[in-house]
């Protein structure tokens, strides 16, 4: 049967609490913004929640069918990845339509400051 | 009526000047705008120098965004028709009545001026004519419309369009995604036999290496665009 070393898990809760102040301190440093925080927090509590109760994980793993836990726990964060990820491009995208129509008006604005210095 | 002609400008400075002494001299009627895309050439000076109006990007958005911000001009200040034409010199002012009497007459929304209806003038390279073929084909396909010049940037547009074209309109590589949204508000599409010329200076924004990237991009933007429900 599957038996996780303890030390493994005190060392694995330790870097996610690090991570937590990570991303807690970019929040207060408003360098990351709260709605963008939101699925880092997510994936956090996920991690925290396999740490804590790692028979959780086990069992449904075995019980859809995989064979070595741990795979199933790859699986389950290169999803997550693949998630934030997409969600990164979304933004982006919205970003940059945003800086379309900004770029936009700002050159027809600058048209009109010149046609009004010139009078 | 007015009529306003875009001209899409990237580091144009060899032949800009010639395109709007063209269109002075064909189409005085018009009034012309240059969009300069954030050109690191001398495009702004000689703009400026000749007193051409023109619209100045502070980053540069590509054609798409180009166009746009002249539609969107063109929409605020009341134009009833809109021209767009290259300012690479790859498009005649003296062909421009061509595209432009459907739509003053009203017998279409958009015109698509089109090398391959006569065949004469430039004809582009095979491999090119064959993408466009395919392109073509896939317009086809999603809207029922056989518009044989899909890449065609030598355009006229009615009022209608230009307000749609000022909301909705593809950042890069636009014209075969212009037809599809036109036919997604019902547009009335003309296609018109025109001769264009091999670009005097400057590149095709096209290099080989990206017309792969070109032909997959545009396809799937065809595909969505026919997928896509209208906006509004």
């Amino acid at each position: 049967m599957y038996q996780i070393n303890n030390y493994l898990r005190g060392f694995i809760l330790f870097i996610i609490i690090c991570y937590f102040i990570y991303i807690i301190s970019l929040l207060k440093r408003k360098k990351l913004e709260l709605k963008y925080s939101l699925l880092w927090i997510f994936s956090g509590l996920v991690m925290l929640v396999l740490v804590i109760f790692p028979d959780i994980f086990i069992y449904s793993a075995k019980f859809i069918g995989i064979e070595v836990a741990s795979n199933g726990l790859f699986a389950v964060f290169i999803f997550l990845l693949i998630i934030i990820l997409i969600s990164l491009t979304v933004i982006i995208s919205s970003d940059s339509a945003k800086i379309k129509i900004l770029v936009q008006k700002i050159a027809i604005m600058e048209k009109r400051i010149r046609e009004l210095e010139d009078k | 009526m007015k009529i306003l002609i875009i001209i899409p400008a990237y580091n144009e400075q060899d032949s800009i000047f010639n395109v709007i002494q063209d269109i002075e001299k064909f189409c005085p009627y018009a009034d012309k705008i240059v969009i300069n895309d954030a050109s690191t050439d001398r495009t702004k000076e000689i703009l400026e120098t000749y007193k051409i109006d023109y619209l100045d990007l502070p980053v540069n958005l590509g054609i798409g965004g180009g166009v746009q911000t002249g539609y969107i001009y063109a929409y605020e200040n009341g134009y009833d028709i809109a021209i767009q034409m290259d300012g690479d010199g790859q498009h005649c002012a003296s062909e421009l009545y061509k595209i432009l009497v459907p739509i003053q007459e009203d017998m279409a929304d958009i015109v698509i001026g089109s090398r391959f209806i006569e065949n004469k003038g430039f004809q582009s390279t095979f491999m090119r004519r064959i993408g466009i073929g395919i392109l073509s084909k896939m317009v086809y396909i999603c809207t029922g419309k056989k518009i044989k010049d899909v890449t065609s940037g030598f355009r006229a547009v009615n009022r209608k369009f230009i307000k749609i074209f000022s909301k909705e309109y593809a950042q890069d590589y636009p014209e075969p995604e212009a037809i599809i949204v036109a036919s997604k508000y019902n547009g009335r599409i003309k296609e018109i036999p025109v001769v264009m010329c091999e670009r005097n200076n400057g590149k095709s924004s096209i290099s080989p290496i990206r017309s792969c990237y070109y032909m997959i991009k545009v396809s799937l933007a065809i595909i969505l665009q026919k997928l896509a429900k209208m906006e509004r």
